[in-house]
């Protein structure tokens, strides 16, 4: 007589596979771009210098990516610009972040008041640090970083500290039997359990960076940068390059985000707080 | 025969009840001497006794840019603009036509007294200023520097061509934060009296000195729906160019009570003379400098195509 376990007839509820989510997304997609062929090109709703139809935003994406004219390759151009500023923010966020994360969450007045603090300058909208750093720093790249490195700091900082903080007492106990002590507590119990919470505030600092960037470039447009090409696209009455650069900047954000969103998702799966389908 | 006639009277008559339909004319200009005839109109209450019962409904802009996002949203019916923004406008199928010149040249380069720039070869590896990127100062100043061999940082050189607004010039020079400025008047005259040097006068910034800054541009579907009203206020323009030419003194007083009621402050005397002398004020519309601007901003990168702009202009 064979047993058969519940475990093994039980019907398994399977998450639709991945093909089948890209073609409801592609379908999604499609639908979308009918929609608003529809309303530009097929029903003439708006005038043109309002609201560009499909083909003239993407012969803007594609002059400025892969044409040939003098002045074409522009979007190319502000791309590998706009991606340098923002991964030194982003690197010098982290970096940071990391630190004062490390010492809020080791001592604790520094939490209580440094920790306050820092939830409040997250509430500020980092375009109102703009005129604060053009005439701290000048017109410059330096005035962007600042308000890069500003905005993607915080958000590591708090989870640092927040994720040092609620590392279960039995770990940090069980630790402490096994003899670390201080740094090697830290270091070798603690940061390691953090690493899902912190993987998140990366994440979080991720968005919030992008935006700043984009924003601080939109006031500091002397450079080719995605925010200087969504400054020009105004100023020339080109809404066509104006929604082109808007796209560009929301497939990076997201294709950037969708990356840590993988390596957060593993490294959940990893510690077990996920299980994996 | 009689067909003929009676369809023409009730064409004329259609036409008649068509016009005159607005109940106001909303005005767009900028606090700028290139468009004093704007603020000669105004201060003096030609505009509106042109326009009799219709009132007037003058709005003050800072940019090109924020006046033609104006325009483009239906706020604007006529508009003194440089003709970047307005050849732009049009390049891009907005309903507009240009139906008078109001001010020629009248735009300087300056640079901060202390840094080092002498000629136009010195602003390389500089910060320059320009009203707002694609205006008609940025695109003359973009044409400066490949006629030097320059580039800006936009198009991989090494010029840094910023925007602030003219009325911050001023306070970008004091701080440091730029080093050069191409400037319509009277902010090149003002920044000239703090002692800082010029270096591109308004006739060696382009074509020496003729070509068109402000011009005045209509809405075409209120031109069609108010012949009327827009012939009145061409007339009243015409008034303000001939004031200006024929009183300077008397002109210089009007532009100045207007400038202080629009900005909050009086310009010295002496450097809104200097700024007069720099700028012509006329009702032509040079088409052939037009059509030339056309092509530098195609030059500048702002526009793919040069536009027939003989379609836009009314005669």
């Amino acid at each position: 007589m064979t047993i058969t376990s519940p475990l093994d007839t039980a019907p398994t509820t399977r998450r639709p596979s991945r093909w089948r989510r890209l073609l409801w997304q592609l379908g999604g997609l499609a639908l979308l771009l009918a929609l608003w062929w529809l309303i530009t090109d097929g029903l003439h709703l708006y005038p043109p210098y309002v609201f560009p139809s499909p083909k003239a935003v993407w012969t803007e994406i594609s002059y400025g990516l892969w044409g040939s004219g003098p002045q074409d390759g522009k979007l190319l151009a502000a791309i590998g610009n706009s991606l340098r500023r923002v991964l030194i923010g982003y690197a010098s966020a982290v970096l940071l972040g990391g630190v004062v994360g490390l010492l809020m969450g080791g001592w604790r007045p520094l939490r209580d008041t440094v920790g306050a603090y820092l939830t409040g300058v997250q509430s500020v909208p980092s375009i109102a640090f703009v005129p604060f750093a053009i005439l701290f720093f000048g017109l410059n790249e330096r005035a962007v970083l600042f308000v890069v490195i500003l905005e993607g700091f915080i958000p590591v900082a708090l989870a640092v500290s927040g994720a040092l903080m609620n590392v279960p007492p039995a770990l940090r106990i069980a630790g402490r039997t096994l003899g670390a002590h201080g740094l090697s507590l830290t270091t070798g119990v603690l940061l390691p359990a953090s690493v899902p919470s912190i993987l998140t505030g990366l994440r979080t600092a991720w968005s919030f960076a992008w935006r700043a960037l984009v924003g601080g470039e939109l006031l500091v447009s002397a450079s080719a940068s995605l925010g200087a090409q969504l400054e020009v696209g105004r100023n020339t009455a080109n809404m066509a390059l104006v929604i082109a650069t808007i796209l560009i900047i929301g497939i990076i954000g997201g294709l950037f985000d969708a990356l840590l969103r993988a390596v957060e998702g593993r490294v959940r799966r990893d510690y077990g707080l996920e299980v994996a389908q | 025969m009689t067909r003929t006639l009676s369809l023409l009277t009730a064409t004329l008559l259609a036409t008649a009840a068509h016009a005159q339909t607005a109940t106001s004319v909303r005005l767009g200009y900028f606090p700028n001497l290139t468009h004093a005839p704007a603020l000669i109109g105004l201060e003096r209450g030609t505009f509106q006794k042109a326009l009799g019962n219709v009132k007037l409904d003058a709005r003050s802009f800072v940019s090109g840019t924020t006046l033609m996002e104006a325009f483009a949203a239906g706020q604007l019916d006529i508009a003194y603009v440089g003709p970047g923004p307005a050849i732009n406008a049009a390049t891009r199928g907005m309903p507009l036509q240009f139906i008078a010149g109001a001010s020629e040249a009248g735009a300087v380069l300056v640079a901060r007294r202390d840094s080092g720039i002498k000629t136009y070869k010195d602003l390389a590896g500089k910060r320059v200023a320009v009203p707002s990127l694609g205006n008609t100062q940025d695109i003359s100043l973009r044409h400066i520097l490949k006629e030097q061999g320059l580039k800006a940082q936009t198009d991989g050189g090494n010029v840094n061509v910023t925007p602030v607004p003219p009325a911050d010039v001023l306070a970008a020079f004091a701080a440091n934060r730029v080093d050069a400025a191409l400037v319509p008047e009277p902010w090149g005259a003002a920044l000239e009296a703090q002692g800082h040097g010029l270096v591109g006068n308004e006739k060696t910034v382009w074509r020496g000195g003729q070509y068109p800054s402000t011009i005045l541009i209509v809405n075409t579907k209120f031109a069609q729906a108010n012949p009327a009203l827009v012939t009145a206020f061409l007339k009243a323009h015409a008034d303000a160019v001939a004031f200006l030419n024929q009183k300077p003194a008397a002109a210089q007083a009007a532009v100045n009570n207007q400038l202080e009621k629009l900005t909050g402050q009086k310009l010295d005397p002496r450097v809104l003379q200097r700024a007069f002398t720099r700028t012509r004020f006329t009702t032509n519309l040079d088409l052939g400098a037009l059509n030339e601007y056309a092509a530098l901003n195609v030059e500048a990168g702002y526009a793919r195509s040069v536009p027939d702009l003989k379609a836009f202009v009314k005669k």
